[in-house]
């Protein structure tokens, strides 16, 4: 009888288990439903592409960002480097050609990742709160030196000579533009083809390669990572390469998709954006939990909630209130799981 | 010899890493000596700190956070959201008293929801106060309307723009407030409970330290200077928006660490803060009034955001390295 109850109770807690656990899952698919219900534009093969188009530059920016959260940091120089990156690879694209401009911009990007991890390591900035102050600092300085080499002024995409048709098609072009085959997969849009090829990538180097796990050790204690032999140093110096890497690539994906790029502009909160959707998607903030499916996760919900609101024509101010509603009710979810368990 | 001057040089460098913020403000006040724009007048002075009092107002309540061992990013969004609510509270016809005080227990509301999240809650406070910062911009952007509102009050005007015994009225409420939080924090239980618990959590728990309703106090300390804070920026301007405090926060807490208030929890001080403050906007203030006469105009605007951030990284640098040296000496 006791024995049965037991079971009953585990089984009960597996099914709360599985809610709790694909909590976001659940999310989307509940907003889906409702929006669907509400509005039938929503199911619309039109706003499935217009959905596919939005995976932009916040998805690439909040892959780097699962990274670096990962491991128990954070990162805040988001603005500033996107602005750096996405400043001299155009700048670059009337000197050098588009294609190694592309490929500067992204070297950059690791060089400035990897700059962000030495001075965190070297100063022993081991814990987040430290790593927050620094990286803002960097962005500042980042930011000025961006608004220092085109003295402040916004560079126009029309001006440049050198032809550039990645940067043209990577947002607005869709597969049917490129293999010009018509059918249902000539919709998908480029950068989405992009974040996919990104994704499976990454998730094999999280999932399956010796150094990606050292990622989630490192996260999930620093101290026991370090004494069972796994070089945390350079992990650390590592995961903010990544995200410099996936940095660069939405800064490329940010100023395609925009004729005239600013630079006091073009990163702006992109930090905030992307912390929200790792965290959103349940990856922990303490480290050492979650994995890059959980920020598509995240991402997703993120750009449904956003068009599902469009769609309803709710006020734009009133969306930010439902943004923030949104972060605080999931990490504070998030938080209550884990401390459960 | 040789032994005796590195140990010498190792001292003064211990000593000035102790002080930073004072090196810092006495290295501006030089630089200033060789400019051209004499900066050493009264009326630099009540300029300056009319400018930094709202700023020192929000890092005497952060101060509270950060010495729990915490932080609070939500303050600028707090200070947008005082002020919007006070000048449409004054323009509905409310009477300027009650509207401030409203405006004020705002801030207290939130910082006793911010308190509730992460004390009560356990969790993390960076992230729900940078998402409580994101759902209050909202509001305060709903609110406004996305565009600047001002009052025709001169009662609520005056608050901030008046002279009391010959200072800005605005800077002795700022003394005012920071007198009030020195004693709170060095005289009472409440503050000495701050500084154990911060120093450490469990240990504090353990000797009988309510440590939850210390910790949620803290916050409702921090959410209503916030708030006042915005009362007395919106009143010196007269006019309350969405749109500034972005970097309010990150500045503020970052200065309270700048100024010696470890992240660590359980060291600094009011005093310490407001000297946080004083480096950071010290050297805005002076960078914009820097010029040589026949020789530098005055400093580029992005050189200025530059070395601003230079500074916070060196300092915020220094003082890692400073830990660090430390757990290797033990």
């Amino acid at each position: 009888m006791l024995k049965q109850e037991a079971l009953k109770k585990k089984r009960l807690n597996k099914v709360g288990d599985f809610f709790m656990e694909y909590l976001v899952l659940m999310a989307i698919v509940a907003l889906v439903i409702v929006t669907a219900i509400v509005e039938p534009r929503f199911l619309t093969a039109n706003n499935f592409r217009n959905i596919m188009g939005q995976f932009g530059p916040l998805s690439f920016t909040a892959l780097g960002m699962t990274f670096i959260i990962l491991g128990g940091f954070i990162d805040l120089s988001l603005p500033g480097m996107i602005s750096l990156i996405a400043m001299i690879t155009l700048s670059l694209f009337d000197v050098i050609g588009e294609v190694p401009a592309m490929i500067f911009g992204m070297a950059l990007g690791v060089f400035l990742g990897a700059f962000n991890g030495t001075l965190l390591v070297r100063v022993g900035a081991t814990t987040q709160a430290k790593a927050l102050f620094i990286t803002f600092g960097m962005s500042q300085i980042y930011g000025a030196i961006s608004q220092l080499i085109t003295g402040g002024h916004p560079i126009s995409r029309l001006f440049i000579e050198h032809p550039a048709p990645i940067t043209q098609n990577l947002s607005s072009g869709t597969i049917g533009d490129i293999f010009g085959f018509s059918s249902f997969l000539d919709s998908i849009p480029i950068t989405f083809i992009v974040f996919l090829f990104f994704l499976a990538i990454l998730f094999i180097f999280q999932k399956k390669t010796v150094l990606g796990r050292s990622i989630n050790y490192t996260g999930g204690n620093f101290l026991a990572a370090e004494l069972g032999g796994i070089p945390t140093k350079r992990i650390m110096v590592m995961i903010y390469s990544i995200c410099g890497f996936m940095v660069a690539i939405g800064a490329i994906a940010a100023f395609s998709r925009t004729p005239v790029a600013a630079p006091e502009i073009i990163g702006a909160n992109y930090e905030r954006d992307s912390i929200m959707a790792v965290v959103v998607g349940g990856t922990s903030l303490t480290g050492g939990r979650g994995n890059v499916l959980r920020t598509v996760l995240g991402v997703s919900l993120i750009i449904l909630l956003s068009n599902c609101m469009n769609l309803m024509q709710i006020n734009s101010h009133l969306q930010e209130v439902f943004r923030g509603a949104v972060l605080v009710t999931a990490i504070w979810l998030d938080h209550r799981r884990h401390a459960n368990a | 010899m040789d032994v005796a001057t590195l140990s010498f040089g190792r001292k003064t460098l211990k000593i000035l890493g102790k002080q930073k913020a004072i090196v810092a403000v006495a290295l501006i006040l030089i630089a200033m000596l060789f400019s051209s724009s004499n900066i050493f007048t009264r009326n630099h002075l009540f300029a300056f700190l009319v400018v930094a009092a709202p700023d020192l107002v929000i890092a005497f309540g952060v101060t509270f956070a950060v010495i729990c061992r915490a932080c609070d990013l939500s303050v600028g969004s707090v200070m947008c959201l005082s002020g919007i609510i006070a000048i449409q509270l004054i323009n509905s016809g409310v009477p300027v008293f009650i509207a401030v005080l409203i405006a004020i227990l705002s801030g207290t509301v939130i910082g006793f929801i911010n308190g509730f999240l992460i004390v009560q809650q356990k969790t993390e406070a960076f992230i729900i106060t940078l998402g409580m910062g994101m759902l209050l911009k909202g509001v305060a952007l709903f609110m406004s309307n996305a565009r600047p509102v001002s009052t025709q009050d001169p009662a609520f005007n005056s608050i901030s723009n008046s002279t009391i015994i010959g200072l800005p009225s605005i800077v002795v409420y700022m003394l005012i407030i920071g007198v009030l939080a020195y004693c709170l924090l060095r005289f009472t239980s409440f503050g000495r409970n701050c500084y154990a618990l911060g120093g450490d959590y469990e240990v504090a728990e353990h000797s009988g330290i309510n440590v939850v309703r210390t910790k949620w106090a803290a916050f409702v300390i921090t959410g209503t200077c916030a708030a006042i804070a915005g009362v007395l920026l919106s009143s010196r301007i007269n006019t309350g928006s969405a749109i500034y405090g972005d970097l309010t926060p990150l500045l503020v807490n970052c200065s309270v660490v700048i100024g010696g208030t470890s992240f660590a929890g359980g060291v600094g001080g009011i005093a310490q803060s407001g000297l946080g403050i004083a480096v950071m906007h010290m050297l805005r203030y002076c960078m914009r009034m820097f010029r040589i006469d026949g020789v530098l105009p005055g400093i580029n605007q992005h050189v200025q955001t530059l070395v601003f951030g230079i500074v916070i990284v060196a300092i915020i640098a220094m003082d890692c390295y400073a830990i660090k040296r430390k757990k290797e000496d033990v």
